[in-house]
């Protein structure tokens, strides 16, 4: 290294040790939150915990409610009825957080060891930096995370075995060779954050480094096509993974698409079509980029497709057959145990992961140089604050506390096995205002 | 007739369907995919089996959870009946699922209101699951040939005051009504579901269950039914665990039977339009309620068959505005009167129709329509003999892919003289077109002598098609000792001592010279020039030549088999993988037998042969074969495959550096995500062609059908020579041309029936040219500038520069290489050359720049 320091070296450094500073100190409550931060949905409690976990990889004790937000509706309203102590778990018995990805029978077993792994975000929409730490976490943690749909930089090729490369309706930088990479390989049919409509990413962020990835063109805006243009029925759909599994006989099949009424029929569908994964977007879920029309205003929340869709597939006889991911507004630990207690095998993460490389949501992310945190950017200079080892740490950190407490509320309902959860709806309880009614 | 009159009087009959229990709307229950179709329609009647081979080869469209097959025009022996019978009596046909009810059954529903002139039990196989993958036991179905007894038809009549109309459109009324109460009681309404209709019209028969569409010919055992017209279809249900055979397609109105491809988002809304007409849907699906309109438009609201297309398929945008006044003023009635009918998605119909009561004798016609948007695969084909007895002997089809046509016509070639292996004419219907409206009949009629056959549009204009010379007749025998003498020398050479002397031969000669020609060292060469080549064949029919030198090159393939040399390894399924010699070594894949895709496709084999190091392809007889070189991965440069037959999908999808020759017509979905490399395709090809392309150079001498070129980037180069159904090179975002980015050059011509070229009647007839681009431009030939800028969505016409011509011209040149294309032809107008800019036109995304503040602040950085 060089002794002498470029100016806009000392100011990314200044920045990052700023930014540092204050994501610890307000998870110490050294700082108050701010009075702007956080909504119903994500609290200031909630964004700070998750800073707090990132850091120690533990939940907070220091009286942040770090497990529901204040929405009241929802996960925020619903409670585990955990078992007195007495019919506890005993300490010396393991609790095993793994899923099997591949319930078919045929074909690659891959097993994850917590119940998440990461969802798609593309290049462009974050940075490079952001997706080397996404990746490194998902290695550690010898889970996954999804490339999005904007390419494959290649400075992501080393941490292949963890990448699930997605197919999405632009195929924006999908090549054979990325196909070929993956074990797993997703076709995003649609999102939670704006279903009916395609990818967006506006002429802000597709910038010459993006454009050039994904071969169009700079500074135009790119709006992916909501259909596939070459699917527009289940035959093609199974046509088209056909040609997947023709380019990569091995990969497994994820199915991600949103939580349309009739989600139930899309889930078993994809399942006769060959899909390993059904992986359920539900509408919470996105970054500040979809569109305020279609945000929360379109299909249906996480917490009602899912046990609509686990019922429905063990009505059919293959809920075994399959993997249930669920994805769209899943911010904690508890969150994740109350998804899986309503029928989903494990959850997708993306919000989260950015909250904790100290994301604020401040639903600036369309805005090319509108992440003051270096996240949802791939601005040259904005893009330094977040030093990938960094934030694969801070990832791994707070998948460490979620399995801290996925373990511990397993013990709590005298269970062993995160795969004992699934579909345990008797092991909730609403506590909203209507209870009362219900 | 009044028309208003009847059609009140039916829809007021009605009301008394409503089921006692109520009604309730199907909501969420439909649960139709895509499927699989095919139908054909002769003058000769021709035998269901000659479904057998194309339905089975696209049953990965369909699940195995319903199929069925539906005929008209039907041979009265083969049901113990005269003609007068067959043409005058209703044949309904039952399928009893629980045996136990028929009597009661037949008692209220056959005998009450009708005499049974005769009743066929349909034969089946004794044990279904002697059928693989046959795992619900099929109906057993009983036809009854029945009329309508006097005293029901007159009660009928007095009940609904029908004194005034038609009486043969009130008997239709009662076997409708009818067939509906037997459906509520014995399907809809009960638990169990014991017996339903599945025919009810004259001449005519559907049978369907739960299966695939081929095995409902094999369990029924009805290989030798004849019948002028076929329909044949795969579903593909998505839902349920329990499937019942009433669910299957096709689906019935009156007089008609209706299969579908595809599915509607607005089930619910044209359910609630038919209710209130009195029509409840039973079957929960969306089929069902797309022949119940069908029906009403065409039975009870008496429309024309153009109405009742525009009415379920309304011409729209642009294409709306070149309809001429009068059918602008009628379309918008239809359009505003029942938009809520029009099915809204993805569709492709197939309807088969019988009606024995028409003025000038029974009509059969088979109908194919696609929906606005084009959202499902479908392909039109025609072939037409004249016989020696100065008959016509003529076939048309509609299906979802050219293979399973192709499979038909196979079939029919081996066992009737009358017909060959490749159609005369293949096409596609641009959906809700003022060109052709989306939709073709193919009608047979009784006409001077024998039965004929048209194929029109929705406009009912005849179409033209190239049969004006004599096909081969397969008992001309090659002469003993072929004279024919070959120059030696390079397959050119020989090319063109064939293409010269071919003008003026007999199909005797064209045998003669094959045989000599299969001798020669480079036969496969010279058969490949003879099967790409467009070139005049004289006083002989095209598809009659090729059919010739199909079964030449099958003997040529045939002997390399049985002498493999250095030069050539065949490889057939089941065989081990041949040891790899040397790169120039070609590798004869025979695809005969291989999967369509999975682990025993031939895009498999070809990865595993690439792994070895065979470098040379040559794949022969496909039968719509997916994937072909795809997954051979990056970097494929000095690869080269040759496909004959009738490839499937996707073939060059991801494909980097490889060249990929298909010396046919292609199929849907090609060269997707191609990276770099070559691409020629000898002929047309089908939907999404090089979606979201990334780069690559093609060339394909025909048409593109819908969307071309969607979301491609990079740098693409690519010539067609036809033109596109729609939507060509939307969202197109390749750079800038004249800096390494790609372009569509479009020229718009076409072969005449002498196998010239010719001018098209406008080399774009879409709606929608390059819309929404951001990058790449289209060169298009347009001397007459045909192209206006309402096709254009945010493009603009852009000045033809000497640049742009050095950009284009090597890829023309290159064109002219594969296809005997010359530059001077393109740029010759009316007989007289003309510079380039006086023939080509420049279409670029508009020069706007969404200036952000971000771009200049990156500017400002460099």
């Amino acid at each position: 290294m060089s002794a002498h320091k470029t100016q806009e070296q000392l100011i990314v450094e200044k920045h990052i040790k700023t930014i540092h500073a204050g994501y610890n100190k307000r998870a110490d409550g050294f700082f108050p939150p701010s009075p702007a931060m956080g909504d119903f949905r994500w609290t200031a409690d909630l964004i700070i915990s998750t800073y707090y976990q990132a850091e120690h990889g533990h939940p907070p004790e220091n009286g942040l409610e770090y497990r529901v937000g204040k929405s009241e509706g929802g996960f925020d309203v619903l409670d585990i009825n955990f078992l007195p102590e007495d019919q506890w778990t005993p300490e010396e018995v393991e609790i095993d957080l793994s899923i099997p990805l591949n319930k078919r029978g045929v074909g690659q077993e891959i097993e994850i060891p917590i119940p998440i792994y990461g969802g798609g975000m593309s290049y462009g929409s974050i940075s490079e930096q952001v997706m080397q730490a996404r990746a490194k976490a998902a290695q550690k943690w010898k889970t996954f995370f999804s490339t999005g749909e904007g390419g494959y930089p290649s400075s992501l090729v080393p941490y292949k075995d963890h990448i699930i490369t997605q197919v999405a309706t632009g195929m924006f930088g999908v090549r054979e060779e990325t196909i070929k990479h993956a074990r797993i390989v997703e076709f995003k049919y649609a999102q939670g954050a704006k279903p009916g409509l395609g990818g967006h990413l506006l002429g802000d962020k597709a910038t010459s480094t993006v454009a050039e990835l994904r071969e169009s063109v700079p500074w135009v805006s790119l709006f992916s096509p909501f259909p596939f243009h070459s699917v527009y029925s289940v035959e093609d759909h199974r046509k088209h993974v056909d040609w997947i599994k023709t380019t990569n006989p091995t990969a497994l099949v994820s199915v991600k698409v949103s939580t349309p009424t009739d989600v139930d029929m899309v889930a078993v569908g994809s399942y006769y079509a060959g899909a390993n994964i059904v992986h359920l977007d539900g509408s919470y879920g996105g970054t500040g980029a979809a569109p305020e029309i279609a945000k929360k205003n379109i299909a249906m929340p996480i917490e009602f497709a899912v046990p609509k869709v686990h019922k429905y597939l063990a009505s059919e006889n293959i809920r075994d057959e399959v993997t249930v991911m669920a994805s769209g507004g899943v911010r904690t630990a508890y969150d994740i145990a109350k998804i899986i207690a309503l029928g989903a095998d494990g959850v997708v993460m993306g919000t989260s992961e950015l909250v904790a490389l100290g994301c604020t949501r401040c639903s600036n992310c369309e805005r090319g140089r509108g992440c003051t945190y270096g996240l949802t950017t791939t601005d040259p200079l904005l893009s330094q604050f977040v030093e990938p080892d960094w934030g694969a740490e801070r990832i791994s950190k707070l998948y460490a506390s979620f399995a801290l407490q996925l373990k511990d509320i397993l013990r709590k309902l005298g269970l062993k096995n995160i795969r004992e959860l699934r579909g345990r709806k008797d092991l909730l309880r609403y506590i909203g205002n209507n209870a009362k009614r219900v | 007739m009044d028309n208003k009159l009847l059609a009140q009087k039916f829809i007021e009959s009605r009301r008394g369907l409503v089921p006692d229990s109520g009604y309730r709307m199907p909501r969420n229950e439909v649960a139709e995919g895509g499927c699989g179709v095919i139908g054909m329609a002769s003058n000769i009647q021709i035998a269901a089996k000659h479904m057998l081979q194309s339905l089975q080869q696209m049953r990965n469209r369909g699940n195995g959870k319903g199929g069925g097959i539906a005929a008209a025009g039907l041979v009265a022996e083969e049901f113990g009946v005269t003609q007068r019978v067959l043409e005058n009596d209703y044949l309904i046909a039952v399928a009893y699922l629980d045996d136990g009810v028929r009597d009661e059954l037949e008692r209220e529903f056959i005998h009450a209101p009708f005499e049974v002139d005769h009743v066929v039990v349909e034969k089946h196989v004794a044990d279904f699951e002697s059928i693989v993958g046959l795992d619900v036991r099929p109906p057993e179905v009983v036809e009854y040939f029945v009329r309508i007894k006097g005293e029901a038809l007159e009660a009928f009549i007095k009940n609904h005051k029908m004194e005034n109309l038609p009486k043969r459109k009130v008997e239709d009324e009662l076997v409708f009504q009818n067939t509906y109460r037997l459906n509520v009681k014995y399907y809809q309404s009960t638990g169990e579901k014991q017996a339903f209709v599945l025919s009810h019209g004259k001449n005519m028969l559907v049978l369907k269950m739960v299966g695939y569409g081929d095995d409902v010919i094999r369990y029924y055992q009805i290989e030798d039914m004849h019948a002028h017209v076929w329909i044949g279809h795969h579903r593909y249900p998505t839902k349920g665990r329990v499937w019942h055979p009433g669910g299957a397609h096709p689906f019935i109105g009156m007089n008609e039977a209706l299969v579908h491809n595809g599915d509607f988002a607005n089930h619910t809304s044209i359910s609630e339009y038919l209710s209130q007409r009195n029509i409840y849907p039973l079957f929960l699906t969306d089929t069902e309620v797309a022949v119940q309109v069908f029906d009403l438009l065409h039975r009870t609201y008496n429309y024309p068959l153009e109405y009742v297309i525009e009415a379920m398929a309304p011409t729209t945008e642009r294409d709306f505005t070149m309809l001429p006044p009068e059918k602008q003023r009628i379309y918008q009635m239809l359009q505003q009167t029942h938009m809520h009918c029009s099915p809204d998605g993805p569709w492709f119909f197939l309807i088969a129709q019988s009606d024995t009561h028409a003025e000038g004798g029974p009509v059969y016609c088979l109908t194919g329509i696609t929906d606005t948007s084009m959202l499902r695969p479908q392909v039109f084909a025609w072939q037409e003999n004249t016989l020696a007895d100065g008959t016509k002997a003529a076939i048309g089809f509609a299906a979802s892919e050219k293979q399973g046509i192709d499979a038909a016509m196979e079939s029919l070639a081996e066992t009737d003289s009358r017909f060959w292996t490749r159609a005369d004419r293949y096409w596609n219907a641009r959906g809700g077109s003022h060109t052709d409206g989306g939709a073709f009949f193919y009608k047979v009629t009784h006409s001077g002598n024998g039965m004929g056959i048209t194929c029109t549009d929705k406009f009912g204009r005849i179409i033209p098609m190239p049969t004006q010379t004599p096909a081969f007749q397969a008992d001309s025998k090659q002469t003993m000792h072929p004279t024919t003498k070959l120059p030696s020398g390079s397959a050119d050479r020989i090319f063109e001592l064939f293409k010269t002397q071919i003008t003026s031969w007999s199909y005797e000669q064209v045998v003669d010279f094959l045989s000599v020609l299969e001798k020669q060292e480079n036969a496969i060469d010279v058969l490949t020039l003879m099967m790409d080549r467009r070139y005049s064949t004289g006083r002989l029919r095209r598809s009659s030549v090729l059919s010739l030198i199909d079964q030449s090159f099958a003997r040529v393939i045939a002997s390399l088999a049985e002498n493999e040399d250095n030069n050539y390894t065949c490889l057939h399924l089941g065989e081990p993988l041949p040891e790899f010699k040397d790169s120039d070594q070609t590798i004869i894949i025979d695809a005969r037998g291989y999967e369509s895709e999975g682990d025993d496709s031939v895009a498999i084999a070809i990865q595993q042969l690439y792994a070895k190091g065979f470098r040379k392809y040559m794949v022969a007889f496909t039968k719509g074969h997916r994937f072909i070189g795809n997954g051979l991965g990056l970097n494929t440069k000095g690869t080269r495959i040759d496909v004959y037959g009738s490839p499937g999908d996707y073939l060059a999808s991801g494909s980097d550096g490889l060249e990929i020759q298909v010396h046919n017509n292609g199929q849907d979905q090609y060269a997707q995500i191609m990276k770099s490399g070559k691409l020629v395709v000898h002929g047309d090809v089908g939907q999404t062609f090089m979606y979201a392309a990334k780069g690559g150079e093609v060339y394909v001498l025909g048409n593109a059908a819908g969307r071309p070129l969607i979301n491609a980037v990079g740098r693409p180069r690519v010539v067609i020579n036809g033109t596109c159904l729609d939507y060509l090179a939307e969202s197109f975002m390749a750079g800038d041309p004249l800096n390494g980015g790609g372009f569509v050059i479009l020229n718009g011509i076409t072969f005449n029936e002498d196998n010239q070229i010719v001018e098209m009647d406008t080399p774009y007839p879409g709606g929608n040219l390059f819309s929404l681009a951001s990058g790449g431009a289209i060169y298009v030939r347009d001397p007459f500038e045909r192209v206006s800028e309402d096709q254009l969505n945010g493009a603009e016409f852009a000045l033809f520069t000497p640049e742009d011509w050095a950009l284009i011209k090597p890829y023309l040149q290159e064109n002219a290489r594969q296809f005997d294309i010359p530059i001077e032809r393109l740029l010759s107008v009316n007989g007289e050359q003309r510079q380039p800019a006086q023939v080509y036109r420049k279409i670029h995304p508009h020069a706007t720049r969404a200036l952000m503040a971000e771009e200049a602040w990156v500017t400002h950085q460099k």
